[in-house]
């Protein structure tokens, strides 16, 4: 009806990405945009993980509900998942969930003949569908000098004579159901730190009370300049939010000396992805999701009619 | 024992609407809204962005009880507006700030990822 628009416009920058851990500022917007967003990384975006277990030999020392909660455990990557349907949504399979659309078959055998100790790792699992596979956590660069690390996750070991034979069924979830489809190691914003030297008290200062000031930080936020003499802001972010140096500049008789606030609309994130998804495209997958939750919550049609009795059409037609 | 079910926290059972809602008898221009399997995630995203709307005079939300899943946003507005329209302008107004916050960061990924 109106043409206000109440709209932010915010504004990022990315400082590192790798495949699974991106940090990168995000500016000119809210603390419930940036909260709502680590929320929707780490509980909503949906993956794909191991959901029914089905066991025909298993004569390990682990039992069989063991070795299920450890397969659902192993991520799987789920580049599919955005696009693929909850099982519950499925229309296509005959009721049990188990169709190509909604879910993917995995398969294990080992069995261990001779003495050595057998490691039944998460690359023995094979998969019915290429695109969704354990994920691969060793190093491309260190393939030759650590064999150990490109064994893939244990899953559990076997003596000889010892056998485990399944099949287990992935299917989409988002972590709000179990945390095995959390996508998400860590995600963690904090806001930008500004932090302001007050250069004429300083001057009042002697070399002893600039030393400490700088060391009653626990993180390295200052440092002592050895050519000027003077405190400088080595590293702003180091700055965790405990007031040490707020406290140490006011016990010595200074107060105002160091400022330091937080910048309300200014936030930097660490996003650590465990491997199903990587880390740009979990943070893009989140603003979907958010977008399809805001989606869901709109009022719907029928509810914006009955709006006549509100505003000032309303109150004239009532007499008012 | 009593513990409902993992999946009750964002699955809308058959028969319950998403989102309703109630307006106050007693105070004009003003209204309830409860919606079903949300949190604070969706609550306060949208309780901020009402907040930044000059029409509005109260926005709020509460989660009646962490054990229910639903939240009741409550919006009072002036006479220029309505609590629908404030609703409404609001889930638009984050709708296309969150487009903008995607296309914003995927410029940014291929511009880094095309330094390489």
């Amino acid at each position: 009806m109106d043409g206000a628009s109440y709209q932010r416009f915010p504004k990022v920058k990315i400082r590192e990405l790798k495949d699974d851990y991106a940090k990168f500022e995000l500016r000119e917007t809210d603390a419930s945009m940036a909260n709502a967003l680590r929320r929707v990384m780490i509980a909503e975006v949906p993956t794909i993980a191991i959901d029914l277990v089905e066991i025909e030999v298993n004569s390990s020392v682990l039992n069989d509900e063991f070795i299920a909660h450890r397969l659902g455990l192993i991520p799987l990557t789920s580049e599919r998942a955005m696009s693929m349907r909850f099982s519950r949504d499925c229309d296509a399979c005959d009721g049990d969930g188990q169709c190509e659309f909604c879910s993917v078959e995995f398969h294990l055998r080992a069995k261990c003949i001779n003495d050595q100790t057998l490691d039944v790792t998460s690359k023995d699992l094979y998969s019915s569908d290429h695109t969704v596979v354990p994920v691969d956590f060793s190093d491309a660069t260190s393939g030759f000098e650590n064999p150990e690390d490109q064994r893939g996750i244990t899953i559990v070991k076997l003596r000889k004579g010892q056998e485990l034979r399944l099949r287990a069924i992935a299917r989409k979830g988002i972590g709000k159901d179990h945390a095995k489809w959390s996508p998400a190691a860590t995600v963690t914003f904090m806001y930008e730190p500004e932090i302001h030297i007050n250069e004429e008290m300083m001057e009042t200062l002697s070399l002893e009370e600039k030393t400490s000031v700088v060391e009653s930080s626990p993180t390295k936020v200052f440092a002592l300049n050895p050519h000027t003499q003077q405190v400088e802001v080595v590293d702003p972010e180091a700055y965790t939010y405990d007031d040490e140096v707020l406290k140490k500049v006011e016990a010595m008789g200074k107060p105002g000396l160091i400022e330091i606030y937080a910048k309300e609309d200014s936030f930097i994130f660490t996003v650590e992805s465990t491997g199903a998804i990587k880390a740009s495209q979990l943070v893009i997958n989140a603003i979907d999701v958010l977008k399809q939750k805001l989606d869901a919550v709109r009022l719907l049609e029928d509810t914006v009619e009955a709006d006549d009795q509100f505003g000032e059409l309303g109150a004239h037609m009532r007499g008012g | 024992m009593n513990a409902p079910d993992r999946y009750e926290r964002f699955v809308v059972p058959e028969g319950t609407k998403k989102v309703s809602y109630e307006r106050d008898t007693k105070i004009i221009n003003a209204a309830s809204f409860t919606i079903e399997r949300e949190d604070h995630t969706i609550g306060n995203i949208v309780r901020m962005q009402l907040h930044r709307d000059g029409n509005v005079l109260f926005a709020g939300y509460k989660l009646p009880h962490p054990l229910q899943y639903k939240i009741i946003v409550r919006v009072h507005t002036t006479s220029q507006s309505s609590p629908m329209q404030a609703y409404n302008l609001a889930i638009n107004d984050l709708d296309k700030e969150l487009d903008h916050l995607k296309a914003v960061f995927e410029a940014e990924v291929a511009r880094v990822s095309g330094e390489y």
